[in-house]
């Protein structure tokens, strides 16, 4: 039973990381159409950055505990960078047939990749088992980490904040309608320019949140960028491509998938997951939620 | 003889219904006009003719060979082709290497990994044949990109005529074509269809001198239902039905033409 | 029209170029220096994985982000004939590993062909990484992140262990190498110049056009994708021994990047452009590297302008040169 548990909550953590960062690349596929292959370097930045704040903010001698503050706040700041790429890079392929984009964005995938190396070289780094502040918590005989439980319900936050701002807002609304119809934006006179900077900029915040809230409980590798986006594409697979529920359903079928392998099959953990993925195009290529034909 | 038919076809775009249970049957020989205004479902009624939608009830048949969906390309072996309302083309070729495009698939050379496109004399000399059914012999080498609008609109029904099919669906023809250009395309067209043997052509158009100098049959389209089948000289006649089902605007809209022609 | 553009136009005149440069390239090793001989044998593997990956990028428009597989598919054949099973005819591992890779590709194609581009290159990305994780996984068989060591195979028969390492690589392991890379080059411009060709390229311009004249885009993309995976390979069994050594790297989706980069680079429009990419990307690479160890950062810098600014590549720079002053006159 205390394997179950454990299990399943660390299949739930690894789920809300994983949204956050699907849920970024597919409302800027939504509404661009550009797959941002780099949306896992925004998060290993994210990771990157968390680290350098939260270790800066104990070294300042400030309540250990808070730690979590400047750790979101700097995933918050990190998406600055997401008006950069956009205007400096993104905007100039966006009538261009999709593997021009796609080159580009792994174009940038390679640039952060070194810029990372340089700023913090390669050697895996952590904050020093700061989550471990909060302690564990006792669930059915498992122990959990209730930092990890943080982090799920900041997901959960995030995750309903989104979709209020989908469903209630001006800003939601012209989301929804450009992700169904693109020339739909610019005939009602919407400032298209302003909508792609702003929803980049969202996607990115995603990522380098979800990568600043992963760090204390993981070590952060040189790698992980890579690896994320083949999970992150196996959420949009199984959640239907350009859906923010696919992204949210998706992310727990993988999340707890990845869970589940790293259990019983540690070397087989990617191909459990793309074992599905493979099913789910072959049985329903537009996943779960997904709309347009694939 | 029945070559090609449609029965109680529905197609629904979440609550909007594009066709309302259509039935028609075209028999070889015939040349059938589908008219009606904008939004009546006449692309849909292509797009599910030619299996590129499937339709949510019905079937479409083609001699006795249920077709329904099946897609483009099963479609174009069995001898159903179509040409497009938007210019439908490949920019980066010549008007030579469009056209044996559709003769090296109707040939069935396509997995012809090994030998010269350039030396292949059966596939060049057809190519040119087609060319010069559509006038374009001239022009063989001209990147399609760069050829004016009208010539782009006939390079792609030319590459549909290329296929040799027996039933060949034409999706407005003759816009944007300046209207005295109009009956030589259309001349054009049906000069083609003998020397290739098409045996039936279906066109979708808006103008009514075209319609009613061409067509055997027309079918008039209004909101996804056919609003009458007949031919030219019945539509003439039961002018005054119709507009009564329909109410004088919607008339007025569908058979303005006739209207102008008769006073 | 300039005398040089008129010259550059004629038809014999780039058979000319291309045999000059053939010889040259055939006798590079008796002008050059040991080591440019040896970027060059690395060339000549990396020009038939790259010839490849342009029949699917440039002949039918599908961007593959996991090219690598198949070379590495072919590398860690050499590795495991010669190096598990004792078996060291050159010509029985090139064998071998087309036949695995057709056979894989065919699977992996049967999944990735049937959706749109983007899925394409995000599942041949992810089949390279699945690869990966194998290779590192189960390292009792493939020796880890260690790798395997690659051993000195028979060339035509002949067994060459006697020469001096050096001197096999850019002398006998050199001609070999070349002569194989003249015949695939000659094979691919035959697949080009074909009617499976043309129609490749009418996927690439138009599927749904296509569709509608009678061609199957989903089956042609497949057979697209089966033949350059096999070139992938036997690229990746001549390059194994050269290095003398395969590691899992070799599968990681940055090296099919670079791939990619080298098609972009020199233009995947054209049908030389690759091997030009190729050859600039190979001399490029070690000046670069050598200078600092953030090349990443420049090839993707590079890569970001290429898309932007030049997506012709090397090739269309040049051939929109000419073209200009052809309209210019």
């Amino acid at each position: 039973m205390e394997t179950i548990v454990s299990i399943l909550f660390s299949g739930v953590f690894n789920a809300s990381t994983l949204f956050l960062v699907a849920a970024g690349l597919q409302v800027v596929f939504g509404v661009q159409k550009v797959f941002n292959l780099a949306c896992g370097s925004f998060y290993a930045l994210g990771a990157y950055f968390g680290i350098v704040v939260v270790k800066s903010f104990v070294a300042g001698g400030f309540s250990k505990p808070l730690f979590i503050l400047p750790l979101i706040g700097a995933g918050l700041l990190l998406g600055v960078i997401g008006p950069i790429v956009e205007r400096g890079l993104i905007k100039f392929v966006y009538d261009r047939d999709e593997t021009f984009q796609l080159l580009l964005t792994f174009a940038i995938v390679m640039m952060i990749e070194d810029v990372i190396k340089f700023i913090w070289g390669t050697s895996p780094q952590t904050t020093g088992g700061i989550d471990l502040i909060y302690g564990r918590l006792n669930l059915f005989g498992a122990t959990l980490p209730v930092y990890n439980l943080v982090v799920i319900l900041c997901s959960l936050i995030i995750a309903a904040l989104i979709g209020y701002i989908l469903l209630n807002t001006k800003f939601g609304r012209i989301i929804r309608a450009t992700a169904d119809k693109k020339e739909m934006g610019e005939a009602l006179g919407i400032n298209m320019k302003k909508v792609y900077i702003k929803v980049f900029t969202l996607g990115t915040v995603l990522g380098t949140l979800g990568g600043a809230l992963v760090i204390p409980a993981t070590a952060v590798v040189s790698e992980m960028g890579v690896e994320l986006i083949v999970l992150a594409f196996a959420v949009v697979v199984i959640g239907g491509l350009g859906s923010m529920k696919g992204a949210f359903i998706g992310a727990l079928i993988v999340g707890v998938l990845k869970s589940v392998a790293i259990f019983t099959y540690p070397e087989l953990e990617m191909l459990t997951i793309y074992i599905i993925v493979i099913a789910v195009l072959v049985i329903k290529p537009q996943g779960l939620f997904g709309g347009s034909k694939v | 003889m029945a070559i090609l038919s449609a029965s109680d076809l529905r197609k629904y775009y979440g609550e909007f219904c594009a066709l309302d249970g259509v039935s028609f049957q075209i028999n070889e020989g015939e040349f059938v006009s589908i008219i009606g205004p904008n939004g009546a479902g006449k692309t849909t009624l292509i797009n599910v003719l030619t299996g590129l939608l499937t339709p949510n009830t019905g079937k479409v048949f083609y001699k006795d060979r249920e077709i329904t969906g099946i897609g483009p390309e099963k479609l174009s072996r069995l001898g159903v082709a179509r040409s497009f309302q938007l210019v439908n083309i490949f920019p980066n070729f010549t008007v030579l290497e469009f056209l044996m495009v559709a003769v090296v698939s109707r040939l069935g050379k396509g997995t012809n990994f090994y030998s010269s496109l350039l030396r292949d004399q059966e596939v060049n000399r057809e190519a040119l044949e087609v060319a010069k059914l559509f006038r374009l012999d001239d022009k063989k080498d001209v990147l399609t990109k760069n050829l004016p609008q009208g010539d782009k609109k006939m390079l792609d029904v030319a590459s549909a005529f290329a296929l040799h099919p027996e039933v060949i669906l034409l999706d407005e023809p003759t816009s944007g074509v300046s209207t005295s250009d109009k009956n030589k395309i259309m001349e054009t067209l049906v000069s083609a269809s003998k020397k290739i043997g098409i045996k039936s052509i279906i066109q979708v158009e808006h103008d009514m001198d075209i319609v009613f100098s061409f067509s055997d049959r027309i079918i008039a389209l209004h909101q996804g239902k056919i609003l009458s089948d007949s031919t030219p000289a019945e539509i003439e006649k039961n002018e005054e039905v119709v507009c009564t089902v329909v109410g004088q605007k919607e008339c007025f809209k569908i058979f303005s033409t006739l209207m102008n022609r008769e006073h | 029209m300039k005398p040089w553009q008129e010259i550059m136009s004629l038809k014999s005149t780039k058979a000319i170029i291309l045999i000059v440069v053939g010889l040259l390239f055939l006798g590079l090793p008796l002008f050059a220096s040991q080591y440019v001989s040896y970027l060059m044998l690395t060339f000549f593997a990396y020009a038939i994985m790259v010839l490849g990956l342009n029949l699917l990028l440039g002949y039918t428009g599908l961007l593959s982000f996991g090219h690598a597989f198949f070379m590495a598919i072919g590398a860690y054949t050499a590795a495991f004939l010669t190096g598990k099973f004792s078996i060291l005819y050159m010509e029985v591992i090139l064998v071998v590993a087309v036949i695995i890779s057709s056979l894989l590709a065919a699977l992996i194609g049967l999944v990735c062909v049937r959706y749109i581009k983007i899925y394409f290159a995000m599942l041949t990305l992810a089949f390279g990484m699945l690869f990966y994780s194998f290779l590192l996984k189960f390292y009792y068989l493939t020796g880890g992140d260690e790798g395997m060591r690659v051993l000195r195979p028979y060339l035509l028969g002949f067994n060459l262990s006697e020469i001096p390492k050096m001197q096999f690589l850019t002398g006998n392991y050199y001609l070999y190498c070349f002569f194989v890379f003249a015949l695939l080059v000659f094979v691919m411009w035959k697949i080009v110049s074909s009617p499976f060709g043309l129609c490749l390229k009418a996927i690439r311009d138009n599927p749904e056009k296509a569709e509608y004249l009678g061609i199957s885009v989903k089956r042609y993309r497949w057979y697209a994708f089966i033949i350059s995976g096999a070139y992938a390979a036997i690229g990746g069994a001549l390059l194994a021994p050269a290095i003398g050594q395969v590691d899992p790297g070799l599968t990681y989706w940055t090296h099919s990047g670079t791939l990619v980069f080298m098609t972009l680079l020199g233009g995947f429009e054209n049908f030389f452009g690759p091997l030009i990419g190729g050859v600039v990307y190979i001399f490029l690479q070690d000046k670069v590297m050598s200078l600092t160890t953030y090349w990443r950062f420049i090839f993707g810098a590079i890569l970001a302008f290429l898309v932007i600014v030049a997506p012709g590549g090397i090739a269309g720079v040049i051939s929109s040169l000419v073209k200009k002053e052809k309209r210019g006159e």
